[in-house]
């Protein structure tokens, strides 16, 4: 027998909130857990998306026909694992999709369980770089295709930077999420080093071809809503008489944004906004959310990832940064009705 | 290589075991006298068995009509008490919010079936020519089922999903409906049976509602 306040089924929870309003300590969610958590949420997507119909069907429409298209054009050493895993995909579709789902699944539910998070992102790491040179023959990277109006250089690749920055660890999210676990060094050395390599993607290869660029908003506009056909009509026309100025002006904000984290906050929080707008712009107009709206697409590619990680480099006051207090079970948290 | 129906055919399941698991909390919360969280265990009820319905067409009973009436109340209810809770504590995101968003995407899928595309066991197939959900729609609401799911099981404090976080003021200060007004006091201390107690933990209504979350979202990129 479990003994309770009167309030009946309710009293589990009254008890908990109990315990938490006695112990007087209340802490709120920290901002890197709060990533963590947006990044599962992610996955979860991500999961779901692997268990639609298509792709457990065989042939060129289903999943492993999606990866022998990306394999063709690349050299042996990216061309030959892509085929393999599509040869495996066409043999068992069934069996390879329900894996790749359930590896999903499990990164998105151990990401959520603080004693999960740590193994769970690890396996995001691996997972994600996995999908990249055999998913998604790395990017388009050796055929020159790269550009990130496309998703270059792979919207997977996001997934793990996002896991390395967000592992868990450190005391405050000052002055800036990414920096609480590696250090503000290490976080603005892969600032750059991301921001330089999609810089460089924007105007190598046929990053800077009207045509090409073009190609990539035609190429996916089939099946989508009529609003997003309608963006892609506008941002296909803009790329195929201006495509070489947009390349330009992408790399240029790229080397901005890559120089933002070492300006004061103020001006940080400009380049940031910058960054995020332009990203969310070529997310949607360009990418068109990753294919999802046309019901064929397994991710949301990197507009999303990169605006994510933009947000991990915001640089924040005392009020809005962590405590480091880890929250135990029954501790309030303001968070809904 | 067919749809794999297996996997509707699992949903659908998942979907009745949580409507089966509502049905058991609406059942102990009346001999206990406790009305906070009944419109949430009503509503999974009726999504249960409903999206079972649309998963598995075998399964499916009613005609449409009752079931959006059925999902417009309950829209209604939530909408309501979303706006009471948002009243009485300051702007916040009220758990119910959430729940009139589940009612308001189940609305949507009986004014926009699926298309052709869907997997032949499916109850919501329609002809091509049906009118479509907006799949921007569709995907912010399923991208908020998820967020709902994952959010939900990462809170410590468990049962948030089905009885808000203000659950704890609304005993407190007697509020009709959160359950009695000497819990202040303690004078109404009762037992509850461990069986009974182990039904209603919190963890297992966090549990329901993460399983509804999916299977809802999984709903809606279906639809896309």
């Amino acid at each position: 027998m479990v003994t309770t306040v009167g309030v009946g089924r309710r009293d589990v929870v009254v008890s908990e909130l109990d315990v938490a309003a006695d112990d007087a300590a209340v802490a709120p969610r920290s901002c890197q857990r709060t990533f963590q958590l947006v990044l599962a949420t992610v996955w979860l997507l991500d999961a779901v998306l692997q268990i639609q119909p298509f792709m457990f069907t065989k042939g060129s429409n289903g999943f492993s026909g999606m990866l022998n298209g990306l394999a063709s054009g690349n050299p042996v050493v990216v061309h030959g694992p892509v085929t393999w895993n599509a040869s495996l995909v066409y043999h068992q579709p069934i069996l390879t999709n329900t894996v790749f789902a359930g590896i999903q699944f499990l990164i998105a539910f151990g990401i959520v369980w603080n004693r999960t998070t740590k193994a769970a992102l690890g396996a995001s790491i691996v997972w994600a770089l996995g999908v990249w040179w055999f998913g998604e023959a790395a990017g388009g990277v050796f055929l020159g295709g790269a550009t990130p109006f496309g998703g270059g250089p792979g919207g997977v690749l996001f997934y793990a930077i996002l896991a390395v920055l967000l592992w868990p660890g450190g005391t405050s999210d000052r002055p800036f999420v990414a920096a609480r676990t590696v250090g503000i060094t290490a976080a603005k050395a892969i600032w750059v080093v991301v921001w330089g390599v999609l810089a460089v993607l924007a105007l190598v290869g046929s990053g800077r071809s009207p045509q090409a660029l073009q190609s990539l908003v035609t190429g996916l506009n089939t099946g989508q809503p009529g609003w997003l056909a309608h963006i892609d009509r506008v941002s296909a026309s803009f790329l195929l008489h201006h495509g070489t100025t947009a390349a330009v002006l992408l790399a240029v904000v790229c080397v901005v944004a890559a120089a933002g984290v070492f300006l004061p906050p103020r001006a940080t929080q400009v380049t940031l906004v910058l960054a995020i707008a332009v990203f969310a712009v070529i997310w949607v107009a360009v990418q068109n959310v990753g294919g999802i709206l046309a019901g064929g697409a397994t991710d949301p590619n990197s507009g999303l990832l990169v605006v994510i990680l933009a947000l991990t480099y915001w640089p924040l006051t005392d009020a809005r940064s962590g405590t480091g207090v880890r929250m135990r079970p029954g501790q309030l948290v303001a968070q809904g009705g | 290589m067919g749809t794999p129906s297996w996997l509707y055919y699992l949903f659908a399941v998942l979907m009745l075991a949580v409507a089966a698991y509502g049905a058991v909390l609406l059942a102990v919360s009346v001999p206990m006298r406790q009305v906070s969280g009944r419109d949430v265990d009503v509503a999974h009820i009726f999504m249960g068995t409903s999206m079972a319905g649309m998963f598995v067409a075998d399964w499916a009973f009613g005609a449409n009509g009752f079931w959006e009436l059925v999902f417009s109340i309950l829209l209604v209810w939530f909408v309501v008490r979303s706006l009471q809770s948002i009243q009485r504590f300051g702007l916040h995101v009220p758990h119910e919010a959430i729940h009139a968003a589940m009612s308001f995407a189940m609305l949507l899928m009986y004014w926009y079936p699926m298309g052709a595309s869907a997997g032949s066991s499916m109850s919501m197939s329609a002809s091509s020519s049906a009118a479509k959900l907006d799949p921007g729609l569709g995907l912010l609401l399923a991208v908020a089922f998820f967020a709902s799911a994952i959010f939900t099981l990462a809170n410590p404090v468990k049962g948030v999903s089905h009885h808000g976080s203000h659950i704890r003021q609304l005993v407190m200060s007697g509020a009709p409906g959160a359950g009695p007004a000497d819990a202040t006091t303690g004078s109404g201390t009762r037992s509850v049976g461990a069986v009974e107690a182990a039904v209603t933990a919190p963890w297992l209504e966090d549990a329901s509602h993460v399983v509804m979350c999916i299977g809802m979202g999984f709903m809606l990129i279906l639809m896309l």
